[in-house]
This record gives C-alpha cells, sequence and structure tokens, in this order.
C-alpha cells in the first residue's frame, strides 16, 4: 500500500504544480487584460481632460468641436492613431482603456479618463499669440510640478487625421519643449550656478573682467560679444544683464575655476558631458532629452563656446524650466513637472493621483538664493516694461542653429508672486522671420495664467 | 455488472445535463445561421453520449468515473471544435472522439492484466523501435507528420503510451540488481533510458521538440518510482545527480537548439506580434476579449488565427466561452488524471502506469495553455481531449483507458484447491480451538 501511495504523491505533485501555474495564468490574465486590448485592433478609449475639466482627447469620438479645437494640444496629448509615439495618450493609452476583464470592452458607460494639470485656455492663448512663428513655450509651476501650458508650434489637430502627412511641416508632429535645442544665453544660468558652487558666492561676486568686443583665448581663437564696442569691465551681474560673451569665457578659463569643477557641476546639473551616456527623464510616460556639452579644455573655443550655451550644447526647454525651478524655489532641489493629475479607472474611481516630487539637488540654497536675486535684478532692471505688471527673474538667450543660418531665441524665468509660483522657458525659431518676442509670449503667458 | 444503478444513472444524467447546458448556450448566445446546424451538434452530441452509455453497460469494471469523465470531455471539444467561427458540426473531430473512445476501451483491455502485458514488453520496445523507424522512414527531418491522402499522422503521439508501458512493464524488474565492478546495475534501466535518450533524440530530429518534455516526464515519473522500489525511499543523493542531469541537458539543449527555436524562446511578443509573436499575442488578446464568460459560442475572431484548434484552443475557447469555461475544462481533465487519487490504483505496476499518464497529461496541458499565454516557451503541443488531431485523440483515449484499467484490473484467478477430509475431526477440532 505504500508503494501505491508514493504513486499518488508524485501525481499529486503534478497534478499541484499544474495548479499553481493555472493560478499564476489566472492572476497574470486578470492583471495584463488591458494591456492585451490595448495591443488589438478593437479598443475603447475614455476622454482627457484639462484641469477646468475641458476636452484635451476624445476617446470615443463622438463630441462636437469647433474647428482646430485641439491644435494647441496635437502634439503633446496626442491620439492613438500611432502617427505619434512621445505623446500623453500614447504614452498613458491603458490608463484610457475603457475595458475591465469581468465586463468587457464598455461602449457606452466606461469612465476611464485622464485629468490633465494643463490649463486649455492659457495653452490655446500662447499657440495663437506665435501668430505664424514657430517654436514652443513651457510652463509650470515650480511648488507643485503642474504643467500648465506646453504648446508647441506648430501642432496638428488630431481630429482631422494624417491624410496630409507629407505636407506637414518639420517638428509637427512632436512636442518640441521635450527636445534638445541649442540653450543660448540661457546657458549662462548654468555656468554661475556651477561657477558659484566652485568659488563660492562672495569670491565669484567679487570677481570682474573687461570686455572689448571680443576675447582673445589662450589657444588664440576669439569668442565674440554681442555689443562689438564691448561693455568694459563687468561684474557677475551686469555680465548676466549684458550676457556678455567674454566675461563668460574668461570666467570658464579663470585659474581658479577647475575644468573638473565646472564638469562635476554641469553633472549634477543633469547633462550628459562629453562622452557621458545620454539619457532621458520621462513626464507621465513622455520621454524628455537631458542636456549635453562638451568640455575638454577650458582653454579651448569649444569649451568656453558650449559654457555660453553654443556649440555642441543641447538643452530641452522642459529642463531649462526645470532649473529654473531650483533657483525660484530658493532651494536647488528641481520640482518634477507633471502633466497628469489624477486617472479614473473604467468604473470611475480614482487609480492614480499626482504627487509633487523633486529632483536632485542641483546646488546649495545659498547659490539657488543669489542666482535667484541676480535673475530677478535682470527682470526688474530690463523687463520691467516688456513684460510689465510682473515681477518676473528671467535670462534672455540667442542661440546659432542651422551652422549660424539662423538664430533661435529664448528667454527662461520664475514669477515671483505665492499665489502664481510659474516657472517657464519660450523658445522662438529662426527670430529674426518674425515680429513676435519671447517677451510678448512671456506676456501672453501670464496674463493667461494669472488672469 | 453496475453495483449502483442509480449512481450510475445520475452520472448518465449529469454529462447530458452538462452537454445539453452547453448546446443550450448556443442556441441563446451563439452564432449560428442555420438553425440545422444547431440540430445536427445536439444530435451528434447526445446520440454519442446515449450511444456510449449502452456500451459501457457490456464492460464489467469496479468504475466508470474515467469512462464518464471522458465521455463529458469529449463531446464538450466536439461542442468547441464545432463554434470556431460559427456553428458548424466539425465531422472530423468527432470521428476522431469516438476513435478516442474505442482506444480507451483497447486500452483497458490490453493493459488491465499486469501478468500478462509484463510478459509482452518486448513488443512495447519493438513497437516503440517500429514507430522510430516510421519516423526515420516517412517523416523527414523537417517534419512529424505522415501524410496519407487526407489525413495526417504523427506517429510521435503513439510513443506516448508506449513509453509509459515500458516504464510499468520494467518495474519488478528493479529488483534483479547485477554487481558491475562496484555498481549494483539494473540492466533494464539502462535499456530504458537508452530508449527515453533515443526518443528524444528522434524527436529533436523531425523538429517536434515540444513533445520531449512530455517524454522526458513519463520518465523521470518511472525513474523516481523504480529508485525507490520496493521498500527504499528517495535517495537524496541520486535525486541531486538526477537533478543535475536534466538541468545540464537543459542547458545544452538551449545552447544547441535550432534558431528558430531560440526565437521561440526569447520572443518578446509584443514587440513582434506580427513576427513570431503573432500567435500568442492574439491569444492573450481573445483570452482578454473574452473575459471570465466569454464572447458567444463562434463569436471569436481568433479561427482566424492558424492552429486555433490545437496549439492556441485554450485561447479560443476562452474567447468564446470564457476563461471560466477554459478553466473548468481544464479541470476535467485534471480530474481524469487525478483519478488514481480518488480509486487507488490496485497493483504497483497500475500506479506506475498512472503516474506515467498523468505526467504525460499535465505536462502537455501546461505546455500548451502556459505556452500559449507566454508564460513558458511556446512549444505547439495539443491538450488532450481537447486539441484536434487524430493522432493525439486517439493516443489521448488509449492512456485513458490504461487508467481505467488501473482502477478496474484482471487479476489471474486464484486456483481452487482440493480440499482433504480431515483424517481426524476431533484432532482438527482441537487444534482449531
Amino acid at each position: 500500500m505504500k508503494s501505491i501511495r508514493r504513486c499518488q504523491h508524485i501525481i499529486t505533485i503534478f497534478l499541484l504544480i499544474f495548479i499553481a501555474g493555472m493560478a499564476a495564468l489566472v492572476i497574470k490574465i486578470n492583471r495584463e487584460a488591458p494591456f492585451y486590448m490595448m495591443n488589438s485592433d478593437h479598443h475603447e478609449l475614455g476622454m482627457v481632460y484639462d484641469r477646468n475639466g475641458e476636452v484635451l482627447f476624445d476617446g470615443q469620438g463622438t463630441g462636437q468641436y469647433p474647428d482646430n479645437y485641439f491644435l494647441d494640444v496635437g502634439n503633446l496629448i496626442g491620439d492613438d492613431k500611432g502617427q505619434m509615439e512621445n505623446t500623453l495618450v500614447a504614452r498613458n493609452i491603458k490608463k484610457l482603456n475603457n475595458y475591465s476583464f469581468s465586463e468587457g470592452l464598455l461602449e457606452t458607460g466606461g469612465q476611464a479618463a485622464i485629468y490633465t494639470t494643463l490649463d486649455h485656455y492659457a495653452n490655446r492663448a500662447v499657440y495663437d499669440a506665435y501668430a505664424g512663428a514657430r517654436g514652443c513655450t513651457v510652463a509650470y509651476n515650480y511648488k507643485t510640478g503642474e504643467i500648465l501650458v506646453c504648446a508647441s508650434v506648430p501642432s496638428v489637430d488630431v481630429t482631422k487625421g494624417y491624410a496630409d502627412i507629407a505636407n506637414f511641416e518639420s517638428g509637427t508632429l512632436i512636442s518640441k519643449a521635450m527636445y534638445g535645442t541649442v540653450p543660448g544665453s540661457t546657458q549662462k544660468v548654468s555656468t554661475v550656478i556651477t561657477a558659484m558652487e566652485s568659488l563660492g558666492r562672495d569670491r565669484l561676486l567679487a570677481k570682474s573682467y573687461n570686455c572689448v568686443g571680443r576675447y582673445l583665448n589662450a589657444n588664440g581663437d576669439y569668442i565674440d560679444c554681442h555689443n562689438v564696442l564691448g561693455h568694459g569691465t563687468l561684474n557677475l551681474q551686469q555680465a548676466v544683464e549684458n550676457s556678455c560673451n567674454p566675461y563668460f569665457a574668461q570666467l570658464v578659463s579663470d585659474p581658479d575655476l577647475p575644468l573638473e569643477n565646472i564638469i562635476q557641476g554641469y553633472r549634477r546639473m543633469g547633462y550628459a558631458v562629453n562622452d557621458d551616456k545620454e539619457e532621458y527623464f520621462n513626464i507621465d510616460g513622455i520621454i524628455c532629452e537631458k542636456a549635453s556639452t562638451t568640455l575638454v579644455d577650458k582653454n579651448e573655443f569649444r569649451t568656453q563656446w558650449g559654457c555660453i550655451g553654443q556649440g555642441d550644447t543641447l538643452v530641452s526647454p522642459v529642463q531649462l524650466m526645470m532649473w529654473q525651478s531650483a533657483v525660484a524655489n530658493g532651494t536647488g532641489k528641481m520640482t518634477m513637472p507633471h502633466l497628469i493629475d489624477r486617472v479614473f479607472s473604467v468604473h470611475g474611481n480614482i487609480t492614480q493621483i499626482a504627487k509633487t516630487k523633486y529632483g536632485d539637488k542641483i546646488c546649495s540654497e545659498e547659490t539657488a538664493q543669489a542666482v535667484r536675486q541676480i535673475l530677478l535684478t535682470n527682470g526688474s532692471n530690463n523687463y520691467s516694461v516688456s513684460i510689465a505688471g510682473y515681477n518676473v527673474g528671467v535670462k534672455s538667450g540667442t542661440a546659432q542653429v542651422k551652422e549660424g543660418a539662423e538664430e533661435n531665441s529664448l528667454l527662461v524665468g520664475f514669477l515671483d508672486d505665492a499665489r502664481h509660483p510659474i516657472a517657464f522657458c519660450i523658445l522662438i525659431e529662426n527670430m529674426y522671420s518674425t515680429t513676435v518676442t519671447t517677451e510678448q509670449l512671456a506676456t501672453v503667458l501670464l496674463n493667461a495664467l494669472c488672469s | 455488472m453496475i453495483k449502483n444503478p442509480f449512481a450510475y444513472l445520475f452520472s448518465c444524467l449529469f454529462v447530458l445535463a452538462a452537454h445539453g447546458t452547453m448546446l443550450i448556450n448556443i442556441f441563446y448566445n451563439g452564432k449560428y445561421d442555420d438553425i440545422k446546424d444547431l440540430i445536427i451538434l445536439a444530435a451528434a452530441v447526445l446520440g454519442l453520449d446515449i450511444s456510449y452509455y449502452i456500451i459501457m453497460l457490456f464492460f464489467k469494471q469496479y468504475t466508470y468515473t474515467i469512462d464518464f469523465m471522458l465521455l463529458l470531455i469529449l463531446n464538450m471539444s466536439v461542442i468547441f471544435q464545432s463554434c470556431f467561427g460559427g456553428v458548424s458540426f466539425s465531422a472530423k473531430h468527432y470521428i476522431t472522439c469516438i476513435a478516442a473512445l474505442t482506444a480507451c476501451r483497447f486500452g483497458h483491455m490490453l493493459t488491465c492484466n499486469h501478468n500478462w502485458i509484463q510478459q509482452q514488453k518486448k513488443y512495447v520496445w519493438i513497437g516503440i523501435g517500429v514507430l522510430m523507424i516510421i519516423i526515420l522512414i516517412f517523416t523527414g527531418s523537417r517534419s512529424m507528420w505522415i501524410n496519407i491522402g487526407s489525413f495526417s499522422i504523427q506517429p510521435s503521439e503513439f510513443m506516448k503510451p508506449l513509453l509509459v508501458l515500458a516504464c510499468a512493464t520494467s518495474i519488478t524488474e528493479q529488483q534483479k540488481k547485477h554487481k558491475v565492478w562496484k555498481f549494483d546495475i539494473v540492466w533494464e534501466n539502462i535499456i530504458l533510458f537508452g530508449i527515453t535518450a533515443a526518443v528524444c533524440l528522434f524527436q529533436w530530429w523531425c523538429r517536434d521538440l515540444g513533445s520531449i518534455p512530455t517524454f522526458a516526464a513519463i520518465y523521470a515519473a518511472g525513474f523516481f518510482l523504480r529508485i525507490c522500489y520496493p521498500k527504499a525511499k528517495f535517495s537524496n543523493k541520486t535525486l541531486i545527480i538526477a537533478g543535475s542531469v536534466v538541468l545540464v541537458a537543459a542547458i545544452v539543449g538551449i545552447k544547441i537548439a535550432p534558431e528558430y527555436v531560440k526565437d521561440r524562446l526569447f520572443v518578446d511578443i509584443w514587440s513582434d506580434k506580427d513576427g513570431n509573436g503573432y500567435q500568442q499575442s492574439q491569444a492573450l488578446i481573445a483570452i482578454a476579449d473574452g473575459g471570465w464568460f466569454g464572447k458567444g459560442p463562434g463569436k471569436g475572431y481568433l479561427h482566424n488565427v492558424f492552429a486555433h484548434e490545437s496549439d492556441i484552443v485554450f485561447s479560443s475557447i476562452s474567447e468564446e466561452w470564457g476563461l471560466l469555461y477554459a478553466i473548468m475544462m481544464t479541470l476535467v481533465i485534471l480530474l481524469i488524471a487525478a483519478s488514481p487519487l480518488i480509486n487507488p490504483p490496485r497493483s504497483y505496476y497500475h500506479g506506475t502506469m498512472c503516474t506515467g499518464i498523468c505526467a504525460a497529461f499535465t505536462v502537455q496541458m501546461a505546455l500548451n495553455i502556459f505556452g500559449s499565454c507566454n508564460m513558458i516557451p511556446f512549444t505547439g503541443v495539443t491538450i488532450p481531449f481537447i486539441s484536434m488531431g487524430g493522432s493525439s485523440m486517439v493516443t489521448s483515449g488509449f492512456m485513458a483507458g490504461m487508467l481505467v484499467a488501473a482502477q478496474s484490473p484482471v487479476f489471474r484467478k486464484p486456483k481452487k484447491k482440493k480440499s482433504k477430509k480431515p483424517a481426524n475431526s476431533s484432532a482438527r477440532r482441537r487444534s482449531a480451538a
């Protein structure tokens, strides 16, 4: 009888292993079924709303909307057609799935939805303010991380389809705020932070350099200033306000500022320096490129040019904006941006609520507060008329692109207002092809968000 | 003939009710163009049920549990297979089900007498050898099928019950150990290992790699039962050595596997869902689409995918009938495999046979279901009694018959001794006292 029982034991083991496998299968299918359905040709999607409940994406396609209603958010919110992969809908399609394993696909009555932090009204206002110009504007609450505006021009109204895709302008199907661009002199904020971290606040403020319109570096290369007559002797505040290239070239080549410290400072801010592996961060699934630059020899033109924000240096507008949050908060910590405020399941239950997250510390509190003051002083001295009515800390930039054939205009900054803690980055491509200025866009942006 | 007629009648009604319920479900929720299709299916299913109830009465058995469950699952599979993509009676599958029931009776008759079958074990080995020669000559190195007109036969399927029998019939030889140098050798163990290795190599050669785990499981079950026969306990040392050999063999197998096998082993089905991952991704989508209760018989999409009725049949059933139904179907097969736990085998030979069959059934189900659902590499083996395929059905039926034999065996009748009249009846009375 014992030997028969031994047979039964082995049979039991086989059966138990199989039953355990079946249990794992049932759990796996229950958990992953929405994902499977999103890979099928047949699915029912929910809605995407802005912070005020305005529709940004209609998954069912049943609503009636004015012409070009979704144009300003087309390349950020996207759709499920597969033409744009780096968009909110494409990256979060599973959350919009009106499907449950027990009830199947819900053609009606499904309540899957994403509420975003975006302000459609402000986004539209900024988009329209480009008035034929190209570029992008991104703004967020630097206290909470809520992205309020993210307009990229040109864009596409997803309800009109892609039949005319061959005639779309380059950059139509991407949100330019997520991709690297030459930052121009807005890069000087990074260089100031790095230098101040290395030298200390007082030592850096005490340094002054002479500008005669151009600077001849140790290797015999010239760094030109936009003011051919030169700025004379400048301290840091004056250099920032005048965006003086020779000052920053001399600062980078200063023997008191070792190249290794600059490299470490840049890396702390998130740059991929030289051969570092290029990295990305994501905003609710949307991939955003991280900054990169080349710093080889502090007396070499390319390194100095990179620290001024030209040449090899690339930074995404979102990252430029995030650095502003570290400065505006005065903590040295970046507030991480997010686009999704809350997610509702197919049954209308909240499944995700946004939380404010902070990135690594890019500089000390002392440095952050000092840079904050420099930018605010720049704002009050130079932008109080062009961005009237707002106490902003800003830094402008002009970036040479297409090997100097075109120049882009940038403006990064923050609003010093406890009720409206807004950090922003504005980019206008080929600035001489339009009469629109970054200051005008900043005014439209702040008016829309603070009204 | 039947000890408990009420139990027999109740079982008959239960099976009829189960199939009737499925047919009613098709009537209300199924997709059919003409009600005649459903009537034909109903007549075939219920007719087979009733016919088999009558036929079973002619077979003397201790229990009919497996027969009823076999009938239940076979006609369930007829209903499933007739509904994929729309109700249309699957005559081909119906015929293979009848063949499976017939094979079950043969399996019972051939294996119920352990003395007789053990005397015939050389024919079992010859049978395996003949099948190998057939594979060698007729299937070729890139196929596992022999095509005869419109029929296809998979000879390797028939090796499964033969290997089970080879393991079971050699069990008593375990006692015949021979001292060779410092080792106790059982020649039949070495022969059996050789046979299993040869079978696996043949499977490799004819590209039926999916069956190798089934053969390995049958051999492993038999091996474990042999090494502890008749009284010894499992030896940890032996188990560790055996486990290590299996592990090394698996690693070497994966290393030298053909490219198409490696592609299947390591494919990310979702990034290659139009290529190597097509069947699995569609199978998973179908299960998700079906949910717990299914889209309705005949209303699925998966019938458009290759091997929907065999390799990914679990998903096809889940899509149309629901995951709950598919699990219940699996449960019926499990109950067949688990029947030796309820009605214990009557001898160690029968016990070894049951263990081998349970190993074959569970491993085949696991390879099919978990493979098609991307939990393990996709091998493309069949689910016993469910998947379309004559060779598989007949083999599975035969093995079910072996299970029946284990519970309703025929033992040699004891010879009656002539009673001698005691010489002294008073002395006998004293002795008894």
